[in-house]
């Protein structure tokens, strides 16, 4: 009997040797990651990196980041794998980022999740060190737990989030008869609040009930998305993009195949966030709430923005100082590039009034995710001009529909270009000159891809 | 208490004394017969007689007399020993066909302890047929502050999967695979069919005989489609002595727990037995951590420890069954109803988030008539007959109609940008959703289920078995304040399922070789139709999702007695799992939301395991069991691998089937270790991997512990305070290993660690003490005795140091 307990006792020793191995097998976390540093002169760049989710391309699969000195990210020897070695984002599906302009700050409100709603604000120390700063402040009561949210231009002061929701308006003649109820509208609650991102908590919080005019309101066309506010060069107004939809008035249902209205902005007083007022391009058509980049940005005076679905394709809109459109700036796109259809899906202006744009059109080959081979341009917004940029190698994998922000340093604008689930780079191009310089190499992985540079 | 006991163990022999009595007729070998009576002469049934150590048992009949069949020629060791009374050993010697052997035993209550010994005959007799089965026994918890869950969690490979405090819902994961990939019986009827207020959250181990937890490999004859293994409870018979039992525990969060049971066998057979329950908690324990917080009314967030404030739970239940037992045509024949309502609050969503709910609850019923029927040697001898039917309605409505924001300090949040009054959630409800309004939820459901089982043994050596269930649901949902239209289109979702199975059981060489081949066949309809309007309004489209699908399983499990302290056991089986109702429909009160078109999930399960013992050194005992197990999985049904999918704003969660294989290999051990009747003491140990790939990535399943230890303590003192009065104490821990709830993104990639599910330490003090005639027994225990934060499943938190005391009554000999 003894010696079954010594048999038994080798036994145990023998399984937990065996299990210690297990545990122990796979514990090489921390290999390979690299410290990134910059002179103090430097700024960071970070850059972002979309998981495939289900499909290739669909981004939904959660969003990494990476930071790297502006030297660093010039150099093509430099090798960087955001989705290996980058922090991840608290998001679900693409978190939508924003930075601060000298890129040592990172905000995000989680879009969904546990903390979906909340506003949260990083300190990037390079690679993949982003430090959460302070405690988060939410937005969730406002405007949902995955709110559209962007970052005004005001040195970095404030941001702004939206909801809005929709409701039918029926005169039912005050009979239960439904055969003689009369539509009169779709009315569209608007929601806005503004965040204080230095102190991170709320401005200001405000409600409108809005309606376009009663001729069009009474066919059914009616408000059914907002984003992307932008503050006017005085600071005294904030405008806020707007989808434009239809309802059939007989039916209620989503109607299809009907005129595209002037392009709408809604401009609000600023900061009380009252007195809502809607403003309407004769030039664009279509819709100006983009989709997740900026779509409108301040520049000498007044505000650029472009519209998207427009049946002329793209345009860049001017809204002047009167905070009205200025028909009078006509800049579109099909002609400055030469193609039909086209279609802005991220732009962004240095401070000289040239951009970055990235575009599609009608003649983009569909790529892995169906959203059309994208290409760049570099845009002159005071010439109206827009010149492909020819430097990148594109292919029809190259799908920049989530393409989300461009870091701007100086006169350089830094840009990611990769095709879905292949590798590639990060390109900086001097808007003064239109040099292109190909700069560090971006390691991708199976059905990801790249959103831009912060 | 002791006729309870000796139920116990009378009830854990008789099925080795039934089969022992088949043999009878085919026998080679001599027969041992005798007599067991007290010092007045009087017979006692149900003593244990054992030869052999174990090797051989019986249970001596209402006359006192046993008889055991297929013994060898030779000299042999013969125990006999019954509750209350002295152990007796004789060595015989049998020469001849029939040798006889009586005991005259002496009355002692200090060897009470003694059946649990036999008792464990049982339990050895299913744990080495060569399934991977663990059998936990719930006569000690039953006196104790212990729910059935918390038994099952100390169990080694089995991990409990609950989403908070006393009534919340609980998972079971097996040896890493949870969900509905885990089947639960009572008495091989699935126990979902009972609905969720009938649950191992409402049944009190009292009311359970033993509980058998099978790993990877089911039998034939718990007939299911289960992929990570099945757990059948066993509930009480009763069949032998007439008695009332009646128990209250009251203890820390306002928890209230009350059950009775009784069983009455009149003289010509006709038999009464009952069961109920009632169970409330406020549930008001304290949770932190990420999404705990509170909302300034400038919305500032600043994290806290709060109190759970809407998490109430009430249930309350009763099972009563009338019929016959022992007579000439029945074994067992009940007809009875089954019975219950619960009330549960619900605090938040599938995560604990910033804004917690308030108000909203959900409340459901069943009522459910029963039958079963059991016959031994129907017709003819060594053909058995199970029958086990019920029919009924389970209701379930969830109600959320307040649209006011409340923070975790449980108050209404003051909004500083509206003269801190309070606000309206732009949804007018708790949880969020894409339409305006309030939610009264109610899903109504006919469920019926059979299930039955013939078996016939054709000699001792070959018995063939052949069951079938079937369950459907037919399930009706509709939203009292959505319009009348679309309730006028009320949806159908009706699930049925049919599954056949036929065993074949060998035993060869002196049962020291055992194997049991088995195949099955699954078919699961589904049907739903949501009528709805076509674009115009002018007609109704009817949007009919139909499946009729079938699938084919098998498997085997086969153990070799080495020697009489060895046994090899192998098992494999290739399992499949239908998707579950909830998986495929929803179910709005649990944060699910449906999935009509997931597919079922189909593994190649392994396990190979040794037995070792029980190895006897003067006063020590000591039993080992070790199993290895691989699992492979086609599409594992699990949470979305996409954290996007888990829904627009994750206080819902829809399952869906993982794209690629997963793979599971892992390692099992338990040691149990006992000095004289005093000191008992059980240590186990489980780790496992569980990996599928993601974009060319291998990565750990989420949400799955993967390394679990358990162990526990007891210690009895004999005559405490008065003669025959015993005080047992008890220890036990819980160890579960951080694991993530998320899927990794990359190799080396960092964030900031919210969804890791930190190392858990958990453990647990109790003591009883049971006053001499063993009518009285009371129970004082602490639960997370160092207030550690406990997790289970995501990051809901569960609660924290808890006391309970309890008193239980017992009356035999009515």
């Amino acid at each position: 009997m003894k010696k079954q307990i010594i048999r038994l006792r080798s036994l145990v020793m023998a399984l937990a040797a065996f299990t210690f191995t297990v545990a122990c097998s796979d514990d090489d976390s921390g290999a390979g990651v690299v410290t990134e540093t910059k002179a103090d002169s430097d700024r960071w760049i970070t850059v972002a990196g979309a998981k495939m989710g289900t499909n290739p391309g669909d981004g939904n699969g959660g969003t990494l980041v990476y930071a790297v000195s502006s030297e660093e990210a010039k150099n093509p020897d430099k090798e960087i794998d955001v989705f290996n070695y980058g922090y991840v984002v608290p998001s679900n599906r693409t978190a939508r980022l924003q930075a601060s302009q000298d890129g040592n700050t990172l905000f995000n409100i989680t879009y969904a999740g546990d903390t979906g709603g909340s506003f949260f604000k990083y300190a990037v120390n390079g690679g993949q060190n982003y430090n959460q700063i302070g405690l988060p402040v939410t937005v969730a009561q406002y405007v949902g737990t995955a709110p559209r949210w962007i970052k005004l231009f005001d040195e970095d002061q404030t941001g702004a989030a939206v909801y809005v929701s929709t409701n039918d308006v029926v005169d039912d003649k005050g009979t239960d008869d439904v055969t003689d109820d009369e539509y009169i509208k779709t009315e569209s609650k608007i929601a806005i609040v503004t965040l204080d991102l230095e102190n991170q908590s709320i401005n200001e919080f405000k409600e409108h009930t809005i309606a376009l005019d009663d001729a069009d309101a009474s066919k059914g066309y009616y408000i059914s998305r907002i984003d992307m506010p932008t503050l006017n060069a005085t600071g005294d107004k904030l405008y806020i993009g707007a989808q434009v939809r239809k309802k059939n008035p007989e039916t209620l249902e989503s109607d299809s195949g009907y005129e595209i209205l002037g392009s709408k902005t809604i401009v609000l007083d600023y900061p009380s966030l009252d007195n809502p007022t809607i403003v309407t391009s004769t030039v664009g058509h279509g819709n100006t709430n983009g989709y997740r980049s900026i779509n409108s940005f301040e520049y000498n005076g007044a505000v650029y923005q472009a519209n998207q679905s427009d049946p002329n394709g793209s345009h860049i809109l001017k809204i002047g100082a009167d905070n009205q459109y200025d028909d009078a700036y006509e800049f579109s796109l099909d002609d400055a590039l030469g193609v039909t259809g086209a279609y802005v899906l991220a732009w962004r202006p240095a401070a000289n009034g040239k951009a970055v744009l990235a575009y599609r059109h009608d003649g983009s080959t569909e790529g892995a995710a169906g959203r059309g081979e994208s290409f760049f341009a570099l845009v002159d917004l005071n010439a109206k001009t827009a010149t492909k940029i020819t430097e990148v190698p594109y292919e029809v994998d190259m799908e920049m529909f989530q393409y989300q922000h461009y870091a701007v340093y100086g006169d350089e604008i830094y840009f990611t270009a990769a095709p879905v689930g292949k590798d590639g780079n990060i390109y900086v191009i001097d808007t003064e000159t239109g040099n292109v310089t190909k700069g560090a190499k971006l390691i991708n992985t199976t059905g990801s891809h790249f959103i831009g540079t912060w | 208490m002791k006729s309870l006991l000796l139920l116990l163990g009378f009830l854990s022999v008789a099925a080795m004394a039934q089969r022992n009595h088949h043999r009878q007729h085919g026998g080679k070998h001599a027969v041992l017969m005798g007599k067991v009576v007290d010092t007045h002469g009087q017979p006692l049934m149900g003593a244990t007689i054992l030869v052999d150590d174990n090797k051989y048992a019986a249970v001596s009949n209402d006359k006192g007399m046993y008889f055991i069949h297929n013994l060898v020629l030779g000299k042999h060791q013969v125990k006999a020993s019954y509750m209350g009374y002295v152990v007796q050993q004789k060595p015989i010697t049998i020469r001849q066909r029939k040798t006889l052997c009586d005991f005259e035993l002496k009355e002692d209550s200090q060897s009470l302890q003694e059946v649990k010994l036999s008792a464990k005959s049982h339990k050895t007799e299913i744990e080495t047929k060569g399934f991977a089965v663990s059998v936990v026994e719930t006569k000690e918890a039953s006196f104790r502050n212990i729910q059935t869950n918390e038994l099952l969690n100390s169990t080694v490979g089995v991990k409990i999967r609950q989403n908070g405090g006393l009534g919340s819902n609980v998972e079971y994961s097996l040896n890493g695979l949870s969900g509905s990939s885990v089947r639960i019986f009572i008495d091989g009827i699935p126990m979902s069919m009972y609905g969720s207020s009938f649950s191992l959250n409402s049944i009190p181990p009292a009311m359970i005989e033993n509980i058998e937890v099978y790993k990877g490999v089911v039998p034939g004859h718990l007939a299911d489609d289960a992929l990570g293994g099945a757990i059948n409870i066993v509930m009480k018979k009763g069949t032998d002595r007439n008695y009332v039992n009646a128990s209250a525990s009251y203890g820390s969060f306002n928890t209230f727990q009350a059950n009775a049971s009784g069983f009455y066998r009149f003289n010509k057979g006709f038999t009464v037995k009952f069961s109920s329950f009632y169970n409330y908690s406020d549930n008001d324990y304290e949770v932190w951590g990420p999404g705990v917080v509170d909302v300034l009314p400038n919305s500032k967030t600043i994290e806290i420890k709060a109190k759970r404030f809407n998490d109430a739970y009430e249930s309350k239940g009763v099972v009563f069954q009338t019929g016959f037992t022992n007579v000439s045509w029945a074994d067992q024949f009940y007809i009875g109803f089954t019975g219950s309502d619960d009330y549960k609050e619900i605090q938040h969503g599938a995560f604990m988030s910033t804004y917690p709910y308030k108000d909203r609850f959900m409340e459901s019923d069943a009522q459910l008539a029963t039958l079963l029927y059991q016959k031994k040697d129907l017709f003819i001898d060594g053909l058995d007959i199970n029958l086990n039917g019920l029919y009924g309605t389970r209701n379930r409505m969830v109600s959320d109609t307040n649209p006011f924001i409340y923070t975790w300090r449980g108050e209404l949040w003051q909004d500083g940008q509206n003269n801190n009054q309070p606000r309206e959630y732009n949804y007018g409800s708790q949880q969020e959703k894409d339409t305006y309004g309030p939610v009264l939820n109610f899903i109504e459901r006919h469920v019926s289920s059979m299930r039955s089982g013939l078996s016939y043994e054709i000699t001792p050596q070959h018995k063939i078995l052949l069951n079938h269930v079937y369950s459907g649901i037919e399930r009706d949902d509709y939203d009292e304040y959505a319009t009348d239209l679309s309730n006028a289109f009320t949806e159908t979702k009706d699930l049925y399922k049919q599954i056949y199975s036929l065993s074949y059981e060998l035993n060869l060489f002196k049962e020291r070789l055992k194997l049991n081949l088995f195949g099955k066949h699954y078919r699961q309809k589904v049907l739903n139709n949501k009528p709805s309007f076509n674009e115009n309004r002018t007609e109704v489209i009817n949007d009919v999702y139909k499946s009729d699908k079938d699938y084919n399983g098998y498997g085997f499990a086969t153990s070799f007695e080495v020697l009489p302290v060895i046994t090899l056991m192998a098992s494999a089986e290739k399992a499949v799992r239908l998707p579950s109702e909830n998986e495929v429909f929803g179910n709005a009160g649990d944060n699910i939301s449906g999935n009509r078109s997931i597919k079922p999930e189909i593994s190649n399960n392994i396990n190979l395991g040794i037995r070792l013992g029980k190895f006897s050194y003067k006063n020590h005992g000591l039993v080992a069991t070790t199993n290895f197990f691989t699992r492979n999985i086609q599409d594992l049904i699990g949470l979305p691998i996409n954290a996007n999918q888990l829904e627009q704003d994750d206080e819902v969660i829809t399952y869906g089937n993982l794209e690629n294989t997963t793979k599971s290999k892992g390692v099992e051990f338990q040691l149990n270790y006992n000095f004289k009747n005093n000191l008992t003491a059980h240590f186990n140990y489980s780790r496992l991997s569980l990996t599928t790939t993601r974009n060319g990535l291998e990565i750990d399943v989420a949400n799955t512990p993967l390394f679990t230890m358990n162990g526990g303590l007891r210690y009895t003192f004999q005559n405490v305070f008065q003669p025959q009065g015993r005080l047992n104490l008890f220890y036990n821990f819980y160890f579960t290993d951080s694991f993530s709830y998320k899927y990794a993104d990359g190799t080396h990639t960092a964030d900031n660690g919210s969804h890791i599910v930190p190392t858990q330490w958990v453990q647990d003090l109790g003591l009883n003490y049971a006053f001499p005639k063993n009518q009285w027994v009371v129970s004082f225990d602490v639960k997370n005795i160092f207030d550690k934060a406990a997790y289970d499943n995501l990051s809901v938190q569960k609660p924290g140091r808890a006391y309970y005391l309890k008193l239980n009554y017992t009356i035999n000999k009515l």
